[in-house]
């Protein structure tokens, strides 16, 4: 009985890890090579997650092509991997893809 | 060909790419029009998408042939009827997957054709390190355009269309190069071989997408 229970809080533990996102998260999925959804609203304070789905690098690039601000740069190395990013400040967050700069999204907080 | 041709080839290009690209589809009705002309749905869709990617290639060879000989205006109207087959291969990924995928796909497809313009302007210009960068971005593209098809269609593995894509390449590449050497008896051979292949394209994604939505494309 102990043993099963053990087994089934490690499994939740793992899957739970393999999500990686909480409740209160904002979520980004990138599929298709675009960010969907384009543009996500949130409040400060507010963990976005972005998850990919497609097999190939993706990147999280803050700012537009170009044109890069340096607030956060996260690679998606591919189908599966997610990455995240706490936004504290109220304002309009562009950003873009690095390898495939058609790809693009908007995170507003307010 | 001098590097002054070269340059002004290369803004030509890219001038004439982007007035494909503010063009509509105009007369190229086979993105949704020719889906209904065969017997089929199902085989309708086939028969679309070879004649899309085939025109593609037979367009590619136009242009970069115009490009190599220095025949400008040529290469302009080359380079603007391939950016319109490019809509229209656009239009028919968005008539499976939507106009999400259609906006996403359209600037993917058309990098490739920006690589193969540099692959070009290197080849022309006697430049290695270009035209080999260039063979590089296109290489590194196909491995972009499986992860797309893959996204789209679980019945079409990555790397089975990357390595369809590459073969792509490959004979484009061989186009081009026979088109540089000046023997129009190689470049045509090898148009054919290229135009051919993209039915080894063409055949596989037009029935993955009929065993995804067996409804919507019978037969």
């Amino acid at each position: 009985m102990t043993s099963w229970v053990v087994r089934t809080l490690v499994c939740a533990g793992v899957m739970a890890a393999a999500v990686n996102v909480a409740a209160g998260d904002a979520e980004v999925t990138v599929r298709l090579f675009q960010f969907q959804p384009g543009e996500t609203a949130i409040r400060a304070g507010t963990r976005v997650v972005w998850k990919n789905q497609d097999d190939i690098k993706h990147t999280v690039t803050a700012g537009v092509p170009g044109q890069q601000d340096g607030r956060f740069n996260l690679a998606l190395p591919g189908k599966g991997a997610t990455v995240s990013h706490e936004f504290t400040e109220p304002g309009v967050y562009r950003y873009f893809c690095d390898r495939h700069q058609s790809m693009r999204g908007e995170i507003k907080v307010n | 060909m001098n590097r002054m041709i070269v340059s002004v080839l290369g803004v030509a290009m890219v001038a004439a790419l982007g007035v494909g690209c503010s063009q509509t589809m105009g007369g190229s009705a086979m993105a949704g029009a020719s889906m209904t002309t065969s017997g089929t749905k199902a085989a309708g869709l086939r028969s679309a998408l070879n004649n899309l990617l085939q025109e593609h290639v037979y367009l590619a060879a136009a242009a970069t042939g115009a490009a190599l000989d220095g025949r400008d205006a040529e290469f302009k109207a080359a380079a603007g009827a391939l950016d319109q087959n490019s809509i229209a291969i656009s239009k028919a990924i968005g008539s499976v997957y939507g106009t999400d995928a259609e906006r996403a796909f359209l600037p993917l497809w058309r990098r490739h054709i920006g690589f193969a313009v540099d692959y070009t302007v290197g080849v022309a210009s006697g430049d290695k390190t270009k035209a080999d960068k260039a063979v590089g971005d296109l290489l590194g593209y196909t491995e972009d355009f499986g992860a797309f098809l893959a996204s789209a269609n679980p019945n079409l593995p990555k790397n089975v269309v990357a390595g369809l894509a590459k073969h792509h390449v490959v004979t484009l590449k061989d186009v081009i190069d026979a088109q540089a050497s000046k023997d129009p008896a190689k470049a045509y051979m090898a148009l054919r071989t290229a135009a051919g292949h993209m039915s080894m394209i063409a055949d596989p994604l037009a029935e993955a997408i009929v065993k995804q939505f067996p409804d919507k494309f019978t037969g």
